[in-house]
C-alpha cells in the first residue's frame, strides 16, 4: 500500500479523463448504449469470439463487430451443466449469459475453432438456440484458420474468410463486400487502431500519463462497442493526454507486461494496479498488442489476402504451432517489456485454457531464464473481482522485483 | 475351476495388495493349453528382447522401461473369462501387438544416442507423434517410422496403472497446470525429464486430438529441435475435417511433410510401397465393417477392448504399414466368423447392449471386459473405433497419385479421437444417436474424460438428447493416465451405482462389484 493508506488507485493524482466514464460504462453491459445506436441507424451487429476473426472484415460497410463479453458475471450454473466445470470460465460465461438472452442483440455470431472450449460454447449456444431470437437473417458460422504462419495456411485463411464471413454477410444481409468495401473498413479499423497506438504511448518513460487500467478500459471498449462511434472520444481522449500532467512521483513500484489469455474484466488489470504494479504493455486477447496493429494495405493485391496474412503472420495465439511461431511468441513478449521498460512480466492464464497454460509454463521460464525477466506465473477466474489471493501473490512479485533491484538483479543471484 | 464361460467368480482371482493375480484361470484343457503356449510365446519375445545389452542399459536408463515387466499380466487381464474363439481372437491381437511394441523398443534403443546409438540407423529414422496417423510414411518403406511417446506413455499405462503419475508431477512441479489433458501432459512431463530416446533423422509432429495434445508438442519440439537437433515438421491437420473447404489445406500439408521427409533423409517418396499400403488400410476397413455388421446383430464377435485397442493400434499406428496385420486381421476375420455362424456368445449373459462413447480411460482399459463379465452389458462398439470408412485410391495411376494426397489428408484428419473430438457437434453428438440405432443399443456408456474439453463441452446436450431418446446413459468420469484423480474402483462404483439404484439389477458376477485393484498392474 502507499504511505497515504489509501489504494494506488484512490491515491492517485492524474486528472480524470473527460471520457473515462463513458468508456467505463459502456463496459458494464454487454449491449451497451453505442450497439443500440448502431443499431438503431441500420447496422447489423456481427458477433464474434476470438482474435483470430479479422475484425475489418466483420465492419464492412452496414455492419459493426461486436466482442462477446459477459461483464458482471455472477452464476453460471446452467452453463456449468451444459459445459461442465471443466471448461473456462469466459466460455460458461458467455454461455450463460447467452441462455439469459444477453446475447439477442446480435444479428449473426461468427467463430473460428480456435479453441475446444470455445467452439463448444457457441455450439451450445447454437444448440439451445439461444441467439437470434426474432431474427429470421440471424445465422451461426464456424471457420477453419491456420494453426502454421505460411503460404498454405495463407490460403486457408483467405477462404475460410470467404466462405464463413463474407459470403454468408452478402448472403444474408446484403453487405457490399467488394474489395472497395473491405479497404474502407480497414481505413476505419486502422483509425483505431493509430489512436490507440497513440494513447497507449502515454504509457512509457518513468511518469506515464496513464494508467494500466485507464488504457485497458479504452482499448476493450473498441473490441466491445462499434468502433466508428468511438473515434471522436478516442481523438478527444489523445488530446487530453498530451496536455495531461503526470503525478509528481509515482506510486508504481514496478512495471509489467502482462501476457496471456483473454481478459475482458476490467478489475483483473485494476488489482495488478492496485498492488503496485504499473502494467506498461498488454499482451493478451482483448489487448492492444498485436490486436490494436494497423494493418498496412498496398494497392498490388487484394485486401482480403493481405488482411489475412497480417492477422496470420502478427498473431500471437498459442495455437499457432511451427517453431518459428512458438519462439517468435516469446520474443515478441521480451520485446515488449524491453520497449516499454518493463521490470517484470506476468504471465496470467484463464483457468482450464489448455492453450495458454502450456504457453504460460514454457514462456514464464524462457522470459526468465533466457531473457532474464522476472516472472510471475498465474491462473485466474474469469471475473477477478477483489481477490485477497491474487493481490497477495502481485504484492510478493513486486517486493521480490525491488529485492532483486536492491541486490543488483539477476547477475547477483 | 470350469471349462464353462462364466463359471468362475473372476473377482476371486485379485489378491489386496498384489500387483499380479492370484493364479492363471483355468478354461478347460484344450484352452488352457492354448493361453499357456501364448502366455511363453510372450515370455520369449520380452527374453529375446532383454538379451540385447543396448536393451538392458535402456531398462536402466528409462523409468518407464520397468513397466514392460507387466506385460504379461495386461493380456491376463484382457482375456478375463474369455475362452474359444474370443480367446484366440484376443491372443492374436494383443500379441501382435506386444511384439509391434517390442520391434519399435528395439528400434528406438537401437539408434538413441544414450544407448545403441547406430548413427547410421538413426539417420533413417523420423519420429512421429504417439496420437499420429502415420499415413504420410506410409510410402517410405526404407525409413523407420517411430513413436518414442508410444512406449514411454502410451503402451506404459496400458501395463501399469500407475506408470504415467511421475511424469505428470514432473509437469506440474514445472508450472503446468494441473487441469490439462493427463496424456500430452506426460509426454510433456517425460520431455521435461529428459527422458525419452534421442535419435532420429527428423520428426513430424500433428495437431492431433485436443489443444492440449498440440500444445504439449510445443514442449517436445523445444527438446528435440532446439537440443537434440532433431528438425521438426508440424502437421496441421484441418480441425473442421468434415468441410470440404479444408481439404485442399489438409492436401498441402501432407505434400509439405513429405517433401520435409524426403529432404531429411534423402529417400524418395514409393508410389508402389504406398498404394500397396493402401490396399491393406482399405483391407482392415472392409473387415472392421463386417466385424461391426456383425456387431449389429445379437450375436457380436469383434467387440470390446478385443476391438478397441486392435482399431486403435492396426488403424493409426500401423496404417497399412506392417504386413503382419492384414495376416491378423484374416484371423480375427476367420475366427468372428466361425463363431457367429455357431451364434456364440463371449459371456454367459448378455443383458444389455451399449455403444461406449468418449474418450476410455487408459489405466482401466480393460474395464470393458469387466462391463460384460460383472454386468453383461456388451460394448457392441466404442467411439475410438468409429473411424473413417471411406475406401482410399489404391491403384497407382496418375490421377490416383493425386488423389492419395487427399486420401492421406483424410485419414490425418480422420485419426482415432480427433474425427469425434473435432469436427463440430454432428460427429460427437449427433453421429452418437445414429449408432445407438443401427446397432440397437439400450445404453450408451459415455465416458467421461474429466480433462478432455471437447468431450465435457457436450455434458448437457448429451443428457439432453439421451432423455429426449430415452436411452440409458451411463457417466463414467476417470482422468485417464491418473487414478489417484479417480482410481479403478472409482470407474466401477459409478456403473455399479447405477446398474442397482436405476436399472435395479444384480449383477452376474458379484465377486467383480468391487476388486482390490489399487496396487495391481
Amino acid at each position: 500500500m502507499p504511505v497515504c493508506g489509501l489504494t494506488y488507485r484512490e491515491c492517485e493524482k492524474l486528472k480524470d479523463l473527460k471520457h473515462f466514464i463513458f468508456f467505463e460504462d459502456l463496459l458494464m453491459e454487454a449491449h451497451n448504449k453505442l450497439i443500440k445506436q448502431a443499431q438503431e441507424e441500420g447496422r447489423i451487429c456481427v458477433a464474434y469470439t476470438c482474435e483470430n476473426t479479422p475484425e475489418p472484415l466483420l465492419n464492412l460497410p452496414g455492419a459493426f463487430s461486436a466482442r462477446l463479453r459477459a461483464p458482471r458475471t455472477g452464476s453460471m450454473d446452467i452453463a456449468t451443466y451444459y459445459l461442465t466445470s471443466f471448461l473456462c470460465e469466459y466460455s460458461r460465461a458467455l454461455l450463460e449469459r447467452a441462455i439469459e438472452g444477453g446475447y439477442n442483440f446480435a444479428d449473426c455470431i461468427i467463430t473460428p475453432d480456435g479453441c475446444s472450449m470455445m467452439n463448444r460454447c457457441v455450439e451450445n449456444m447454437e444448440l439451445l438456440k439461444t441467439l437470434g431470437k426474432d431474427k429470421e437473417k440471424f445465422f451461426y458460422e464456424y471457420m477453419e484458420i491456420p494453426m502454421k504462419s505460411d503460404q498454405n495456411g495463407l490460403n486457408l485463411y483467405v477462404l475460410q474468410c470467404k466462405n464463413h464471413i463474407l459470403q454468408p454477410l452478402h448472403d444474408n444481409y446484403g453487405l457490399d463486400i467488394s474489395d472497395e468495401a473491405i479497404r474502407k473498413a480497414v481505413a476505419e479499423h486502422n483509425r483505431v487502431c493509430e489512436l490507440i497506438r497513440a494513447i497507449g504511448e502515454f504509457r512509457r518513460g518513468p511518469r506515464p500519463t496513464i494508467t494500466g487500467y485507464e488504457f485497458h478500459v479504452i482499448t476493450l471498449a473498441t473490441y466491445a462497442a462499434p468502433k466508428y462511434l468511438l473515434i471522436d472520444k478516442l481523438e478527444e481522449t489523445l488530446e487530453e493526454l498530451k496536455v495531461r500532467e503526470p503525478d509528481e512521483q509515482s506510486d508504481y513500484r514496478a512495471r509489467v507486461v502482462v501476457v496471456g489469455s483473454e481478459i475482458d474484466d476490467i478489475d483483473f488489470i485494476k488489482l495488478v494496479e492496485d498492488s503496485g504494479a504499473y502494467v506498461c504493455a498488454d499482451r493478451f486477447c482483448y489487448g492492444s498488442f498485436p490486436g490494436r496493429d494497423p494493418i498496412v494495405l498496398n494497392d498490388d493485391e487484394d485486401a482480403l489476402t493481405q488482411i489475412c496474412r497480417q492477422y496470420m503472420q502478427r498473431g500471437q495465439c498459442p495455437r499457432y504451432m511451427n517453431t518459428e511461431k512458438m519462439l517468435s511468441r516469446r520474443q515478441y513478449v521480451a520485446e515488449l517489456a524491453k520497449e516499454y521498460e518493463a521490470d517484470g512480466i506476468i504471465y496470467e492464464q484463464m483457468k482450464f485454457c489448455d492453450p495458454w497454460a502450456y504457453e504460460k509454463m514454457l514462456g514464464s521460464h524462457i522470459l526468465r531464464n533466457d531473457y532474464g525477466y522476472p516472472v510471475l506465473a498465474v491462473d485466474r477466474p474469469y471475473s477477478i473481482g477483489t481477490s485477497g489471493q491474487m493481490r497477495t501473490r502481485v504484492q510478493a512479485f513486486v517486493e521480490s522485483i525491488e529485492i532483486k533491484k536492491i541486490q543488483g538483479g539477476a547477475a547477483n543471484g | 475351476m470350469a471349462k464353462e464361460i462364466g463359471a468362475d467368480r473372476l473377482g476371486d482371482f485379485y489378491k489386496a495388495g498384489s500387483r499380479v493375480r492370484k493364479r492363471r484361470e483355468w478354461r478347460g484343457v484344450k484352452d488352457t493349453m492354448y493361453d499357456y503356449s501364448r502366455w511363453l510365446k510372450i515370455m520369449m519375445t520380452l527374453g529375446k528382447f532383454v538379451m540385447k545389452p543396448r536393451n538392458v542399459k535402456a531398462m536402466l536408463r528409462y523409468r518407464w522401461m520397468a513397466n514392460y515387466l507387466a506385460v504379461p499380466m495386461m493380456v491376463d487381464r484382457h482375456t478375463q473369462g474369455l475362452r474359444g474363439e474370443y480367446l484366440r481372437m484376443c491372443h492374436v491381437e494383443q500379441d501382435l501387438i506386444i511384439d509391434d511394441v517390442a520391434k519399435l523398443l528395439d528400434n528406438l534403443f537401437r539408434g538413441d544416442r544414450r544407448t545403441g546409438n547406430d548413427t547410421e540407423f538413426s539417420k533413417k529414422v523420423v519420429l512421429v507423434d504417439e496420437n499420429e496417423m502415420t499415413a504420410v510414411m506410409m510410402g517410405f518403406p526404407q525409413l523407420k517410422c517411430l513413436s518414442r511417446e508410444t512406449p514411454s506413455t502410451y503402451v506404459s499405462v496400458l501395463l501399469n496403472q500407475h506408470a504415467a503419475e511421475h511424469y505428470l508431477d514432473v509437469a506440474q512441479e514445472f508450472g503446468l497446470a494441473g487441469d490439462v489433458c493427463p496424456m500430452p501432459a506426460a509426454e510433456a512431463g517425460v520431455s521435461i525429464d529428459d527422458d525419452a530416446p534421442v535419435l532420429g533423422a527428423c520428426a513430424i509432429q500433428c495437431n492431433t486430438t485436443c489443444d492440449g495434445s498440440l500444445l504439449g508438442n510445443g514442449v517436445i519440439s523445444k527438446r528435440l529441435e532446439l537440443e537434440d537437433g532433431v528438425p521438426v515438421f508440424q502437421l496441421a491437420a484441418p480441425l473442421r475435417h468434415r468441410e470440404d473447404d479444408v481439404q485442399e489445406y489438409a492436401a498441402q500439408e501432407i505434400r509439405n511433410a513429405i517433401a520435409f521427409v524426403e529432404k531429411h533423409t534423402g529417400v524418395q517418396w514409393d508410389w508402389k510401397e504406398y498404394f500397396e499400403c493402401a490396399k491393406r488400410v482399405n483391407y482392415a476397413t472392409k473387415c472392421r465393417q463386417e466385424w461391426l455388421d456383425m456387431n449389429r446383430t445379437d450375436y457380436p464377435q469383434v467387440f470390446g477392448s478385443n476391438l478397441a485397442l486392435y482399431t486403435e493400434t492396426n488403424y493409426m499406428a500401423i496404417c497399412g504399414r506392417v504386413a503382419d496385420f492384414e495376416k491378423a486381421d484374416r484371423k480375427l476375420s476367420k475366427l468372428a466368423n466361425q463363431a457367429f455362424a455357431a451364434k456364440k456368445r463371449a459371456a454367459k449373459e448378455y443383458r444389455h447392449r451399449a455403444i461406449i462413447w468418449g474418450v476410455q480411460s487408459h489405466y482401466y482399459m480393460d474395464f470393458l471386459v469387466w462391463l460384460l463379465n460383472c454386468w453383461g452389458i456388451v460394448p457392441l462398439t466404442d467411439m475410438l473405433s468409429m473411424v473413417s470408412t471411406k475406401m482410399i485410391a489404391e491403384e497407382d495411376t496418375p490421377e490416383n497419385r493425386e488423389q492419395a494426397y487427399y486420401d492421406m489428408a483424410w485419414l490425418t484428419e480422420n485419426m482415432i479421437m480427433r474425427n469425434r473430438t473435432h469436427g463440430g457437434y454432428r460427429v460427437l453428438l449427433d453421429e452418437l444417436w445414429d449408432f445407438t440405432q443401427q446397432f440397437n443399443a439400450d445404453m450408451v456408456i459415455l465416458w467421461e474424460h474429466m480433462s478432455c474439453k471437447a468431450l465435457t463441452g457436450m455434458h448437457g446436450m448429451f443428457e439432453d438428447r439421451a432423455r429426449e431418446l430415452g436411452i440409458h446413459l451411463v457417466w463414467v468420469g476417470h482422468d485417464l493416465f491418473d487414478p489417484r484423480i479417480i482410481s479403478r474402483q472409482g470407474v466401477r462404483d459409478q456403473i455399479n451405482n447405477y446398474m442397482r439404484t436405476v436399472m435395479r439389477e444384480e449383477p452376474i458376477d458379484p465377486s467383480l462389484e468391487v476388486l482390490p485393484d489399487e496396487e495391481s498392474w
